[in-house]
């Protein structure tokens, strides 16, 4: 488990370092279209955000918080998705989620929960020094 | 005598909190009690009263005009109440708490029917780190719709069950809304069969915050602090709140008018009524209605004894009664107020106790004794009052707010000891000619109608 945080945690240093060198990010833009065109969720209709696993404590709760309207479309596009896979099916091109569609919904509440529980978890092993 | 282990001890404390250098200890017993009176200043648009009992603590408030009977919609200052030391666009709702903690304050909001109070108790020294963050709670917290969904929500409907079941304060509630309809009238407990569903929610709220929290309708109150020192901290903090109210949702402010009426409601979990009629108000005290109070009583003030006051001694006797008869004073209006709980038979039969004493008053049977007895204690009802921080805190804002300034006690006490039989009389008289407002909540079978117990509704 601890391992496979770190490697996220690596990951998402490297992502941001790319994301504030323009140079460099249009350098890795090619490819990160790529990436997200051949991961396969948009041929199902999907958002790379609906791939978050439900399981984790901080998926479920930034699922509490999502507005009714992207929770209701999140189901509806993972019940397209699961029903597509039965079939052994890709959904029509035309139905395929656009680049520009493939926003991420979710994954800025996850962050905000993730800040929250790291604030929570530094507070609770706070140490306290004294001045007198 | 000083003991020889108590005395170096007490040396001790005060050489290791250099930091309070003026320590009630180290003034000796001499200290001049707390009952002093607020200053007035004005630090930028903000109001700002202090008075400094030089203790060890202070107590800081944010007294806004944000009760109930501003409330342009229902629920709206239960849910700006609950909404206190909630995120900010600074912190987060956890760091606050966690972060008064560690300073050893308290944080605490709660709202009248005319005031909304944010309070914090401090040690002397954290003045600036308080002073910053009820500035910050005032105009900077965020209003998220994930903690009025989590947190809010379920805090209210909790608060809205044990306000439903509690006949006292519903009797009262229905009193006061006969007596003023709107304003003054609207619930001061949000009960859980009061429709908030269509009106409360956090978007709703934060433009209540933006009419309630702008400069105009607030007070800041400080208990144990220096007048000079507040003002400095709050000139700094203080300078985000808008000047003027700039959201759609406005307070309702529209003024009091005396209706009078009767309302019954029926309850299961206990019985209480509350007879009330017109009374002073901040603009027009009346001294007599605040001494006729304290001439009907019935509320001992002694351990183990009745009371002798009218009611205790006609009432005092019935066993799980209480009784508890109030002038209650807001900005431009005010109920004289007899409430009654307890057993149904026992408060029915207290109830036309009531109103035999009115109108024993009212044809001038009071004896010069009781009199005396009457205005000694109305008196000491006031200076306690102005002397205990809560009460004084919240007055004085809530005076502050509504008047423009601080009210002074001495001019509260000097017009009860002018009252004198005839005008108690005719004041007693001048009640019952009116109409009452009646409030009737529990087993409606037994407890009575007003027309029942004589009065006018």
């Amino acid at each position: 488990m601890t391992t496979v945080v770190a490697a996220e945690q690596l990951a998402q240093r490297i992502a941001e370092g790319i994301q504030r060198r323009p140079g460099l990010r249009s350098l890795f833009r090619p490819l990160t279209n790529w990436y997200g065109g051949a991961t396969g969720h948009r041929q199902l209709g999907l958002r790379f955000d609906d791939l978050l696993e439900e399981e984790r404590e901080d998926v479920a709760k930034a699922l509490t918080r999502l507005p009714a309207k992207e929770a209701y479309d999140r189901i509806y596009r993972i019940r397209r998705a699961v029903q597509c896979s039965y079939q052994q099916k890709l959904l029509p091109r035309d139905q395929w989620t656009k680049p520009e569609e493939d926003v991420p919904y979710l994954s800025p509440l996850v962050e905000q929960i993730q800040a929250e529980m790291a604030e929570a978890k530094a507070l609770d092993t706070l140490e306290v020094v004294k001045k007198h | 005598m000083i003991s020889r282990t108590s005395f170096p001890r007490a040396a001790q404390l005060a050489l290791r909190q250099p930091a309070y250098p003026r320590l009630p200890l180290a003034r000796g017993l001499a200290t001049s009690s707390s009952s002093g009176s607020y200053e007035l200043s004005d630090v930028g648009g903000v109001k700002v009263i202090a008075r400094d009992s030089r203790g060890p603590t202070t107590k800081l408030a944010v007294v806004a005009k944000a009760g109930t009977r501003y409330e342009p919609l229902p629920g709206l200052s239960a849910g700006l109440e609950a909404f206190a030391f909630k995120t900010t666009q600074k912190r987060s709702g956890l760091r606050i708490v966690r972060e008064s903690e560690l300073l050893g304050g308290q944080l605490a909001s709660n709202h009248t029917r005319e005031a909304l109070m944010i309070e914090s108790s401090f040690l002397r020294t954290d003045l600036p780190y308080y002073v910053e963050l009820l500035g910050e709670v005032i105009s900077q917290t965020k209003y998220t719709t994930h903690e009025f969904n989590e947190e809010i929500r379920e805090f209210l409907s909790t608060k809205q069950g044990v306000a439903a079941s509690n006949p006292a304060a519903l009797a009262l509630d229905a009193a006061h809304s006969v007596a003023f309809h709107h304003g003054l009238g609207s619930p001061l407990n949000l009960t859980s069969s009061v429709p908030t569903q269509p009106y409360l929610n956090e978007s709703s709220i934060a433009e209540f915050a933006g009419a309630a929290y702008a400069k105009p309708n607030i007070t800041i109150v400080a208990d144990g602090a220096s007048q000079a020192e507040v003002s400095k901290w709050v000139e700094q903090f203080f300078k985000a709140s808008p000047v003027s109210s700039s959201t759609s949702l406005g307070l309702n402010t529209s003024p009091s008018k005396y209706y009078g009426g009767e309302s019954r409601v029926s309850h299961t979990a206990g019985n209480s009524v509350v007879i009330a009629f017109p009374g002073s108000s901040y603009g027009t005290p009346s001294p007599e209605t605040a001494v006729l109070a304290a001439l009907v009583g019935g509320k001992s003030s002694i351990k183990w004894s009745s009371g002798f006051s009218m009611l205790s001694r006609t009432v005092g006797g019935l066993p799980g009664l209480s009784v508890s008869t109030a002038s209650v004073s807001y900005s431009d209006a005010g109920l004289f107020t007899v409430q009654l709980t307890g057993s149904a038979l026992a408060v029915r039969k207290a109830a036309e106790e009531t109103v035999k004493a009115l109108k024993a008053v009212a044809e001038g049977k009071v004896s010069k004794e009781d009199l005396t007895k009457a205005i000694a204690k109305a008196k000491f009802d006031v200076l306690e009052a102005s002397e205990g921080r809560n009460a004084s805190m919240l007055l004085a804002g809530s005076s502050t707010l509504h008047t423009g300034k601080p009210i002074e006690i001495i001019d509260a006490i000097k017009p009860l000891e002018s009252v004198t039989a005839d005008k108690l009389k005719a004041a007693a008289q001048n009640l019952l000619k009116g109409k009452a407002s009646v409030g009737t909540v529990g087993d409606l079978h037994v407890l009575p109608y007003a027309e029942e117990l004589g009065l006018q509704v």
